[in-house]
């Protein structure tokens, strides 16, 4: 690789902003593999993620100079990842609802008995059988190792939500998985 | 998997480079914030007349009553609402276009615009600034005009 890789993502943007624009590529390279693995996990169609994570690097690109550098990038190259896979569930798929018997109410430490690395494990099975709404979250938390802050400026939602989403989504992998 | 992603990089860089793809120029965003800000000031001076309009209403009496406030709906500058609405709506999707990682809630941006434009609207109209702006300062010849090409001679404010 030719340019330097030690910049931080929004001194690239300003790189690229500024007419060097095949610094676009580092970017390109140093998200394209967790977007879309994190694409796949929303859409379950490799080839649509694909699609979606190379339309999210053109919008991106398209709208750069609206971006505020003094914001996190991958935020918002994360935000796009999801509008550009939501758009393509809402058109081609049925949302996942709660499988019956479901409930969130848990006598059980979860927090205790699951522990982060563990989870990601159970994560990655049962995450195809939870409904968007909770796979997204605790997918972003606990295999793409984002934080609370970071999740709730991807997802537009406050930072109590992502935590009560989490929390909920915990207790459904449990359960889930425990079926399985 | 790897071709692939080889692939996602050089089709995206493909096209910057065949110039297929181009950057936004920064008019296109600052139009969007501008559009937003002249929505909501449109927006301020049109719940302000209409919050005036309504305090009227409420304490009309007397024989002339109904006809001075037909009077005031028919001269009532519904075109201003209109523009601060063109303006919100086209800025606010601008703006939700490009900017993807601000956390704004607009129904609640909205809620408590005009809960604040309500309250600030009966402020004024209770304190009164609305009548003096009317007879004093730049807006007293607007007015005055505005008031004449209608032939219309209100009571109290143009004496």
């Amino acid at each position: 690789m030719l340019y330097d890789t030690n910049l931080s993502d929004e001194e690239i943007i300003e790189k690229v902003i500024s007419n060097d624009q095949e610094f676009y590529a580092v970017i390109i390279e140093r998200y394209q593999k967790k977007l879309l693995r994190y694409a796949s996990n929303l859409i379950k169609d490799e080839e649509k993620a694909i699609d979606a994570v190379q339309e999210s690097f053109i919008k991106a690109f398209i709208n750069l100079k609206g971006f505020d550098t003094k914001k996190k990038f991958s935020s918002w190259i994360y935000r796009i990842v999801h509008n550009e896979s939501i758009n393509i569930v809402k058109k081609h798929y049925k949302e996942i609802s709660l499988p019956e018997g479901i409930d969130f109410k848990s006598e059980e430490n979860i927090e205790a008995e699951f522990e982060q690395k563990e989870l990601a494990g159970e994560i990655e099975k049962c995450l195809g059988e939870m409904p968007l709404l909770y796979s997204e979250p605790i997918e972003l938390y606990y295999i793409e190792s984002k934080s609370y802050q970071e999740i709730s400026d991807i997802l537009k939602i406050p930072i109590g939500t992502v935590a009560t989403r989490i929390s909920r989504a915990k207790i459904l992998i449990k359960k889930l998985c425990k079926k399985n | 998997m790897q071709k692939e992603l080889r692939n996602i990089t050089t089709e995206v860089m493909d096209q910057i480079k065949k110039g297929k793809i181009k950057m936004r120029s920064r008019i296109y965003f600052v139009i969007g914030a501008f559009l937003t800000l002249f929505g909501l000031i449109i927006c301020v001076i049109t719940s302000v007349f209409i919050v005036g309009l309504m305090r009227f209403s409420f304490r009309t009496a007397g024989p002339l009553s109904n006809f001075k406030l037909q009077h005031m709906i028919t001269n009532f500058p519904w075109w201003l609402s209109v523009l601060a609405v063109f303006g919100l709506v086209v800025g606010i999707l601008l703006i939700r276009r490009y900017n993807f990682s601000y956390k704004i809630n607009f129904k609640v941006v909205v809620i408590l615009f005009v809960s604040a434009v309500v309250i600030s609207g009966l402020v004024i109209d209770i304190i009164g600034v609305n009548d003096e702006l009317s007879r004093r300062g730049p807006i007293k010849d607007v007015m005055r005009k505005h008031f004449q090409d209608r032939s219309v001679y209100p009571v109290r404010a143009f004496r």
